[in-house]
């Protein structure tokens, strides 16, 4: 899961993809919409293994891709409700529309990573290290395609949300930080709740609270700031006060600061006081 | 005088003596030979524990021994203030004809205190100048009445005539350079001094040495100028503050008898002290053109007290306890003034020198210029952090010296070395210009660096 800082952002992943390779729409950012390019590239992948690796099969990869290209086939044939159904179910009428030939049914994408339940981290290695960005569109595409081999997206998801909250939290210190040098004021820098559960949002459009919630949001008005979610997890928009980690590091420079200006500023006292600092008792001659 | 006397005849050249009895001496003794005074003991608790020792032992048959090692300001006026109160004194100093490297400025309370003759001050200044960084001149002085002023003096002079003053009260003056100290076996055993003796012919100089404490460095050379640029200096005496001239302190260029002193200081930078002393030389460089260097001198100047002034019966005074003030670098006075107290205190402690003393009379000293002079210190240092930080700051201070309560404060601590409390609504309306003149200072600064390339 560490690892993921490594990686680069994989939106721009995705949008090379996107852009370099398939020239489709606008630049997506999210795991779901994304899975509308995702499947191109596992595809390549698992393809060639299917076809047992025969040069013709890439150019089968090609057309297969081509075809499979609007990849709503594999989604349109689940019943989840997905929040981007629409967009899906128009690009498939679209299909229907042009007449092609839709296999949905035939198409079963099997991934061979997936081993037994789970997904074999061995295959997803790339340049000596893990590739997460191919573990999360393998796990989101696979959950997309409603556990094809077995997933339910759970994993791709958390490493995807796990990921954000890295950024997002190392956008914060190092904004915390830039602040701390102007004396620890700002506005609007991004606390991030890494338990995503605190808050959720139920159908009746009332917030649940967790323990945790509470607890943020006495935080957040305290910091005077204010909380807002996100796909169910939690940020927080801190107006004075800052993460749990980068606070505690803005209040050890801080103190060292202070300190340091306390002991300019006491130094000379000291050394004035000093002769009558080592006045032990019993101290005199005759 | 006995013992001078003695001195003359016996051998040319050095010869060792060992020297028994009490004496004062310039380096910090090391360990402690703690021993309870016997009897009943007044206790005191304030900075420390004071004893008093009025149940000291008697001496019999000799008089109280004390030996001062530094014959300059704090040395002299020890020196003579113990033989004035019936102890018998040497004082040993390296170089008779020793010409510190000081600005020389005494203040008005020196004169009336130690009584010194008029003819020992060269120059009466009245009339201070304060050149800021961008050279800013603003005069300070308008506040002073007709008899104040401060006084310019040649340390060689000054030093000369304390010595002499100690020498006619009693004390014996030894050219001679002080080599060791001997504690003393058990209490109240001698203290035993080892020093190399000069013959007065030779007039021996021997070798200046420091301890291994922080300290600064002041850099004077003497530039005697032609006459017409002499009449410039006869009343004014000039202080420069900046980067260039120094990083922690100031530049002046002070009046003498017919030179004037030109000189800077520094603690932190010490390998840049010629930079300073050039840069302090191109500020003056109008008034001062034309002129020959005579004489350079440099010299290490104490920048905080000395963590034990007082252990056993040997106390520190002067310059060796590094009674010299931040921000204006004046020492003369607090030196003498301090050897001036110890002496007192040792008397009053030996009851004119027919008892031994021990170290809570020494602290009795302490506590007395401690709680005297301590503010004046302190409001100095803060002085110094305050506004010798950056040339904005010395900006800013140079400005606020041009207030006209600013310098009637400054004077009237200086020359009368009382910290006076005045007037609280002027008292803030200082604080709120002080302010002021920071915030405007910087300001300018940053509008400034927009200006320059």
């Amino acid at each position: 899961m560490m690892a993921l800082l490594a990686s680069p952002h994989p939106p721009t992943i995705f949008c090379a993809l996107s852009c370099k390779r398939y020239h489709l729409g606008p630049r997506i950012r999210s795991p779901p919409p994304s899975l509308l390019l995702l499947p191109a590239r596992n595809l390549s992948l698992v393809l060639p293994r299917c076809a047992d690796g025969s040069a013709a099969a890439a150019d089968g990869n090609m057309e297969k891709k081509d075809e499979a290209v609007p990849p709503t086939r594999p989604l349109e044939s689940e019943k989840n409700k997905q929040p981007h159904q629409q967009q899906q179910q128009q690009y498939h009428h679209h299909e229907i529309r042009d007449g092609s030939v839709v296999k949905a049914q035939a198409l079963k994408f099997e991934d061979t990573r997936w081993v037994g339940g789970t997904w074999d981290m061995r295959q997803f290695r790339k340049n000596g290290s893990t590739d997460w960005d191919a573990v999360i569109h393998a796990d989101s595409y696979d959950s997309a395609a409603n556990g094809n081999n077995g997933s339910d997206g759970s994993c791709g998801q958390q490493m995807w949300q796990q990921w954000k909250l890295r950024t997002t939290a190392a956008v914060a210190t190092e904004a915390a930080d830039r602040s701390s040098d102007s004396g620890g004021s700002s506005r609007g820098r991004l606390l991030v709740a890494e338990d995503p559960a605190v808050l959720s949002l139920n159908s009746g459009r009332n917030y649940t609270w967790s323990n945790n919630g509470r607890k943020l949001w006495a935080l957040a008005r305290s910091s005077n700031s204010f909380l807002m979610t996100e796909e169910g997890s939690v940020h927080c928009i801190c107006g004075g006060g800052s993460g749990r980690k980068h606070r505690w590091r803005r209040e050890n420079r801080d103190i060292k600061n202070l300190k340091k200006l306390f002991e300019e500023m006491t130094l000379y006292d000291k050394q004035w006081l000093a002769t009558w600092q080592d006045d032990a008792p019993g101290d005199s001659k005759n | 005088m006995a013992s001078l006397s003695t001195t003359t005849s016996t051998a040319a050249g050095d010869s060792l003596r060992s020297f028994a009895g009490l004496r004062r001496e310039t380096r910090i003794l090391r360990g402690v030979a703690a021993a309870d005074a016997p009897g009943s003991q007044l206790r005191r608790r304030q900075l420390g524990v004071v004893r008093a020792s009025r149940t000291s032992p008697r001496l019999n048959g000799r008089k109280l021994r004390v030996a001062v090692v530094g014959g300059g300001p704090a040395g002299g006026s020890a020196a003579e203030a113990l033989a004035k109160g019936g102890v018998e004194t040497m004082l040993i100093e390296r170089k008779l004809d020793n010409c510190k490297p000081c600005g020389g400025a005494i203040p008005l309370c020196m004169v009336e205190e130690f009584g010194l003759p008029l003819d020992l001050i060269d120059r009466r200044v009245t009339k201070m100048k304060m050149i800021s960084p961008s050279n800013v001149a603003v005069d300070i002085g308008r506040t002073l009445g007709p008899d104040e002023y401060i006084g310019m003096v040649r340390r060689e002079v000054l030093d000369a005539y304390l010595r002499g003053r100690a020498a006619e009260a009693g004390a014996s003056v030894i050219n001679g350079l002080f080599l060791r100290l001997e504690q003393p076996e058990g209490p109240g055993g001698p203290y035993r001094i080892h020093y190399n003796e000069f013959s007065p012919a030779g007039g021996g100089a021997g070798e200046r040495r420091t301890a291994e404490y922080e300290y600064a460095i002041a850099f004077q050379e003497r530039v005697r100028i032609p006459e017409t640029k002499m009449e410039y200096y006869k009343e004014r005496a000039e202080m420069y503050v900046g980067d260039d001239v120094s990083p922690d302190f100031y530049g002046w260029v002070f009046p003498k008898c017919d030179h004037v002193a030109v000189g800077t200081g520094t603690v932190t930078h010490k390998a840049d002290i010629k930079k300073f002393q050039a840069a302090t030389r191109l500020r003056a460089k109008d008034k001062i053109e034309g002129g020959t260097i005579i004489r350079v001198e440099a010299h290490p100047i104490p920048e905080h007290p000395r963590p034990r002034r007082v252990l056993g019966r040997v106390a520190l005074i002067g310059d060796a306890a590094g009674y010299v003030t931040k921000c204006s670098g004046e020492g003369i006075y607090f030196a003498a003034k301090s050897g001036r107290m110890c002496a007192e205190a040792i008397v009053e402690g030996s009851e004119n020198g027919s008892r031994m003393i021990d170290e809570g009379d020494l602290r009795k000293y302490l506590e007395k210029f401690d709680k005297m002079y301590w503010p004046t210190y302190k409001v100095l240092d803060v002085l110094q952090k305050l506004f010798y930080r950056s040339n904005a700051a010395r900006e800013a201070f140079v400005e606020m010296c041009a207030d006209e309560y600013v310098q009637k404060m400054t004077f009237d601590s200086y020359l009368y070395k009382k910290v006076v409390p005045g007037n609280p609504v002027d008292d803030l309306k200082l604080a709120v210009n002080t302010i002021g003149s920071l915030v405007r200072a910087n300001a300018l600064r940053r509008e400034m660096d927009k200006l320059t390339l």
